[in-house]
């Protein structure tokens, strides 16, 4: 567990001594009430984790480092951003990955859009977003954040 | 008959379930390979929500609905974009761990603006990712996107909530029974304290609200008068 998440715990643990020492029977009833919001979290949550694993073996890390590294940057530039949409590797693996990419030549806009929608779009937790803020919002978000991604993928191009 | 009704529940799971069925029927070592995959996310899993699940408690029990209105709500402005930007960046889990927390937030009163900024934040900006990023790709590549990141995410967060509106969000199985009035926006007209003298009063000039939570029988009555609100000033979270 990285210290943030470590931190977090500590802190929500204290207030939710808190919580309790201030009014027990009204945190034990929102206990409820969070533990039904969870419940039907749950099954969508196990999916999006199981889809992920099924996403990473059919595109393997290795050949999305192919994809960013192709010579057509306007085209290498999409795939990235697409590709960064569907899988959700973790960032320890991203930022190496795409570290080797730019020490080996690579132009960073591709690598940026990759990063950029890694974290920010979400294909596969998109079901989960429908279901607990609708699909207007899901689809809204998403989209535009996707667009957002390769500008700041461009921004980064001209900047540095 | 119990497990056919839960996985029509749950067409997404579901779905993977069977994805899973026919790659270990045709290549089970695909299949074996996909799991493990899983592996990493089950444990992220497993590390992360059982806080989430306290936190929405925490935020449920101790913040009013007042202070999350005023410091995240419509009016907050700049300071509740930044409240929001910070509160993502120092989240940590993943993306949707951070859903339950933005709903929750939504539900006691956050713009949608805030509440993308929120999210968008939780899944982009964590230090100690920042921390990672800067040592494989360097200092001014990290300072330069997260700069770039930020502006973008407070530009979303506006054509977000410019594009979504409150009424697009799906309603709340256990919606609130507060009611609120928005003194600002609040003409003094009276006409709630007139169509609802149970609930509505007037004090200095703009109407109050005379006892919370309201009875739920009361809420088709307090709906009906909201709508009907000159200043669209009564406000059901």
């Amino acid at each position: 567990m990285d210290p943030f998440a470590l931190a977090m715990w500590v802190v929500t643990l204290i207030l939710f001594l808190i919580a309790l020492l201030k009014d027990k029977e009204k945190t034990l009833q929102s206990m409820k009430k969070s533990k039904g919001m969870m419940g039907n979290m749950l099954g969508s949550i196990i999916s999006i984790i199981l889809l992920i694993g099924l996403v990473l073996t059919l595109i393997p890390p290795e050949n999305i480092e192919k994809a960013l590294g192709s010579s057509n940057q306007v085209l290498s530039s999409i795939i990235a951003a697409v590709a960064g949409s569907v899988t959700l590797i973790p960032a320890f693996v991203a930022f190496p990955l795409v570290g080797s990419l730019v020490d080996a030549g690579a132009s960073i806009v591709p690598g940026v859009a990759f990063l950029t929608t890694l974290t920010m779009v979400g294909l596969v937790t998109f079901p989960l977003e429908k279901q607990e803020f609708g699909m207007k919002f899901a689809i809204t978000r998403n989209g535009i954040s996707f667009i957002f991604a390769l500008i700041i993928a461009i921004g980064m191009g001209v900047l540095l | 008959m119990k497990i056919v009704n839960f996985l029509k529940q749950n067409k997404f799971l579901s779905l993977v379930l069977l994805a899973y069925l026919v790659s270990f029927a045709t290549r089970p070592q695909f299949a074996a390979e996909a799991f493990g995959n899983s592996a990493y996310y089950f444990k992220e899993m497993m590390l992360i929500m059982p806080m989430i699940f306290l936190l929405t408690v925490v935020i449920d029990i101790l913040i009013p609905k007042e202070v999350i209105l005023k410091n995240l709500g419509e009016d907050s402005g700049f300071k509740g974009g930044l409240l929001a930007l910070i509160l993502g960046s120092i989240s940590a889990g993943p993306i949707y761990a951070a859903f339950p927390v933005g709903k929750l937030l939504l539900k006691k009163g956050a713009s949608i603006s805030n509440i993308v900024v929120i999210l968008s934040a939780w899944a982009v900006i964590k230090v100690p990712m920042l921390a990672n990023e800067a040592k494989f790709l360097g200092v001014e590549f990290m300072g330069t996107r997260w700069v770039l990141t930020v502006v973008s995410i407070f530009a979303m967060g506006a054509i977000v909530s410019a594009i979504v509106k409150k009424e697009d969000l799906p309603k709340a199985q256990s919606s609130s029974n507060f009611v609120f009035v928005n003194q600002k926006y609040c003409t003094g007209c009276s006409l709630c304290a007139n169509m609802g003298p149970m609930l509505f009063e007037m004090a200095n000039g703009k109407a109050t609200i005379k006892q919370q939570p309201m009875v739920p029988k009361q809420k088709a009555a307090v709906k009906n008068i909201a709508n009907q609100c000159p200043a669209n000033a009564i406000f059901i979270p």
